[in-house]
């Protein structure tokens, strides 16, 4: 094992790999069939509206259950989610705006990624903002929205209060168009490690290839990270 | 010339009233009837008449005896049993629909309907129509047995009237009912439909129309919706929308269509146009006042409450929609393009 991975670090644990996956697949499935639900003159490819709903509900039931365990593991078990997940004060202060600059312009100059990720820092300042946004606000929000959603009757009340269930849906369908646009965005990230399918191997693997730090930056034209 | 006109209408006043005459003293009129016939105390419970349920009805105007042709000046000592007119005699066409099917055997029509009580599909909310139903049909089995097919099936039993999927029929329209939060002495959770009295409390000395429809033009615009449902005074009020069929029909046999749920979920914006708010009255039943077309599309506060997934969705959230997810192509595509142009960079 540990002659295999000499020059490798165990960046994505299992369980972290697990969720990815299962997490992946359902919002695929979930925006499909969202697609359906909400466009049915339209869109048919899941057959009846009625499957379209009940695969609806089950992916978004998978999704919020596997989302809950995978913020229970970063929390409680592996005790990282703060660390991982929420920008620093030099992330902010300097970080963002030296991660941006590398994907912005030096990147294409062949400069190295400032930032190599190790498994108590997997993120750069970018990733950490995106992500901090992706999975504190909008994937707790567009559960929370398909929860009220599924128990309009019930929770009627609440949702009067709230404004409304036209604002509900609204809310819903926006932060699901947010998170499908995260997609090609996330993927083509994925794409940018040493080769285009270095990092999506990671996270299939769980290993990363390990930075060659006596490089120079000019010459180090291979990158890691996104 | 003058006098001749006042001599002329005088006869024509006196030929009027000894025409009238005779029929008054032959044969008893409604409120002769009604002066026993509402009186539980006359009559008992079996044969009374409510005169305020049935006074404002279409069959109201017929008088009593219209349906009641064989009674007698001398009822009720002449101790003849007293005939009634068949529903067929004057409602053939939807009458005749109804005895072709199936359930013209498990129901006829005094069973849903009390011919001392009609009213039009106008006049009624749904929660009423449905009431006709449960006599028979438990709400607790119909739960059951809708509730295998039928998802979200608590929220469409309670919402829909039975008849809009249980009846065909050529179009459909929104109804939108003024719903309002149970007080804890009603026992707390919950919306019921606000009654007329309910609603005489917000509106004061004004008619209770004038909570939407401010200007009084008996047409409630978008502008009026909006503001009836931002008004921070009615936080307690919400409208309430369901589906019905904009003309009754009677043929009760079950619809495979509606077993699709496209029949009603991808009809489209185009189905959403024609909707009502239906106003209680004073003696219990309802009045329709039009709602400016397509409402129901308007984004957040035309019907805040109103969402029917498919038909209801709203094109400029769609549009929003698109733009985030285009936004989402932007860096593969414009960063990848660049990323393609210098590659000979990040070579060695
Ligand atoms: C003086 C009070 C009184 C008046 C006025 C009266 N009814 Fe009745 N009606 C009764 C009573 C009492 C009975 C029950 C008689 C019986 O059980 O034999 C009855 C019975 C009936 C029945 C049921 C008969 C049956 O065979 O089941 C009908 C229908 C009816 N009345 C119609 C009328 C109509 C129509 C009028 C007006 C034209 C009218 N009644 C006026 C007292 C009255
Ligand atoms: C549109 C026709 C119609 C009119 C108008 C009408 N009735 Fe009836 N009435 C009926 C029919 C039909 C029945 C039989 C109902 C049944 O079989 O259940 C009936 C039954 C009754 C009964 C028997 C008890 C009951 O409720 O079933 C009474 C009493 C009665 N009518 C009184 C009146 C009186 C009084 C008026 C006028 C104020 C009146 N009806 C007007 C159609 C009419
Ligand atoms: C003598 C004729 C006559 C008889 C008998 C009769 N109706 Fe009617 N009914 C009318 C007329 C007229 C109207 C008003 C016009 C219309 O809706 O067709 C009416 C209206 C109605 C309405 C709708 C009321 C509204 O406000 O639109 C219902 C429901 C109804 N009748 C049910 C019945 C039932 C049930 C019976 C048998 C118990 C019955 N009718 C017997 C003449 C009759
Ligand atoms: C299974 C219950 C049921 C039976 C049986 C039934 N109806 Fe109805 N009927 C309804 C309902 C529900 C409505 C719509 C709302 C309302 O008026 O209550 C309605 C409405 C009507 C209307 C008013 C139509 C309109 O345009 O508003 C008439 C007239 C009518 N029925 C006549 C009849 C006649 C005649 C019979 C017997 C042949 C009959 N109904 C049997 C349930 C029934
Ligand atoms: C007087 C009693 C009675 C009333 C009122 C009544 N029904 Fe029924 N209905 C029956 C009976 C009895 C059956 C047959 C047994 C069963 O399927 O439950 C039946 C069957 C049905 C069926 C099944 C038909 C089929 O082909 O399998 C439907 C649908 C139905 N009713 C709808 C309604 C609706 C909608 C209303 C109200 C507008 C209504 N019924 C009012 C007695 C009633
Ligand atoms: C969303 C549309 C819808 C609504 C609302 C609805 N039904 Fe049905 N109902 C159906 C369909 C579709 C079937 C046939 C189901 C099947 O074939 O399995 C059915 C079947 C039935 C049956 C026969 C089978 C059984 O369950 O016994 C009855 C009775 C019935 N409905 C009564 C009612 C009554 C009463 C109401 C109002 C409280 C109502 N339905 C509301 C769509 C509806």
């Amino acid at each position: 094992m540990a002659e295999e991975h000499q020059h490798q670090i165990y960046l994505q644990p299992i369980p972290v790999r697990i969720w990815h996956w299962i997490n992946a697949f359902g919002i695929v499935t979930l925006a499909v069939s969202g697609a359906q639900i909400r466009f049915p003159e339209y869109i048919t490819l899941l057959g009846s509206y009625k499957s379209a709903i009940y695969l609806h509900n089950t992916a978004g039931f998978v999704v919020a259950i596997s989302f809950s365990l995978w913020f229970f593991y970063y929390t409680f078990v592996t005790r990282t989610m703060a660390n991982l997940y929420v920008p620093k004060v030099e992330d902010l202060k300097t970080g963002l705006v030296k991660q941006a600059k590398f994907y912005f312009l030096t990147y294409f100059l062949g400069w190295d990624n400032p930032h190599h990720p190790t498994p108590d820092s997997k993120f750069n300042p970018m990733q950490k903002s995106a992500y901090l946004a992706i999975m504190f606000v909008m994937m707790p929000l567009v559960s929370l929205s398909g929860i009220f959603l599924t128990n309009v009757d019930p929770l009627r009340g609440l949702i009067v209060m709230i404004g409304g269930l036209k604002l509900l849906a609204g809310l819903h369908f926006l932060l699901a168009c947010c998170l499908i646009a995260f997609i090609p965005t996330h993927i083509y990230l994925a794409t940018m490690g040493r080769t285009p399918t270095d990092h999506i191997k990671t996270m299939w693997t769980g290993w990363e290839e390990e930075e060659e730090h006596d490089e120079k930056p000019e010459t180090g034209g291979v990158t890691s990270g996104h | 010339m003058k006098r001749y006109n006042v001599l002329n209408s005088l006869w024509l006043g006196l030929l009027l009233v000894i025409l009238a005459l005779p029929l008054s003293v032959a044969a008893m009129e409604m409120e002769d009837c009604l002066g026993c016939h509402s009186d539980v105390d006359e009559v008992g419970d079996d044969l009374f008449i409510d005169e305020d349920k049935f006074l404002p009805t279409e069959h109201a105007e017929m008088g009593c005896v219209t349906c009641h042709e064989s009674v007698t000046d001398e009822h009720p000592d002449d101790g003849e049993s007293v005939s009634s007119a068949d529903c067929l005699d004057c409602h053939e066409e939807l009458g005749s629909e109804y005895m072709a099917t199936a359930h013209a055997e498990n129901a006829s029509c005094s069973d849903c309907h009390n011919p001392h009580q009609v009213h039009g599909i106008e006049a009624v909310s749904g929660p009423d129509m449905n009431q006709q139903c449960s006599q028979c049909h438990e709400d607790v089995d119909v739960m059951d047995s809708h509730s295998q097919w039928l998802p979200q099936a608590s929220l469409h039993i309670s919402k829909l009237p039975c008849i809009t999927c249980h009846t065909s029929a050529e179009a459909y329209e929104i109804v939108l009912n003024i719903t309002q939060k149970k007080k804890k002495s009603e026992g707390g959770k919950g919306y019921r439909f606000s009654t007329y009295d309910d609603l005489k409390q917000y509106s004061n000395d004004k008619e209770i129309q004038q909570l939407i429809d401010i200007d009084g033009d008996n047409h409630i615009s978008l502008a009026e919706l909006r503001t009836f449902n931002k008004n921070p005074e009615y936080t307690d009020l919400h409208l309430s929308g369901t589906m019905v069929p904009s003309e009754v029909s009677h043929d009760l046999s079950t619809l495979d269509n509606r077993y699709d749920c496209t029949f009603c979920h991808a009809s489209g914006p185009g189905s959403m146009q024609t909707s009502f708010v239906a106003f209680p009255t004073e003696d219990g039943r309802y009045q329709r006042m039009s709602v400016a077309e397509g409402a129901m599309l308007d984004t957040l506060y035309g019907t805040p409450n109103f969402y029917m997934t498919g038909p209801t969705r709203s094109a400029a959230m769609n549009i929003i929609g698109l733009i985030i997810i285009c936004g989402g192509f932007v860096m593969p595509i414009g960063h990848g393009t660049l990323r393609f142009l210098t590659r000979n960079n990040r070579k060695h």
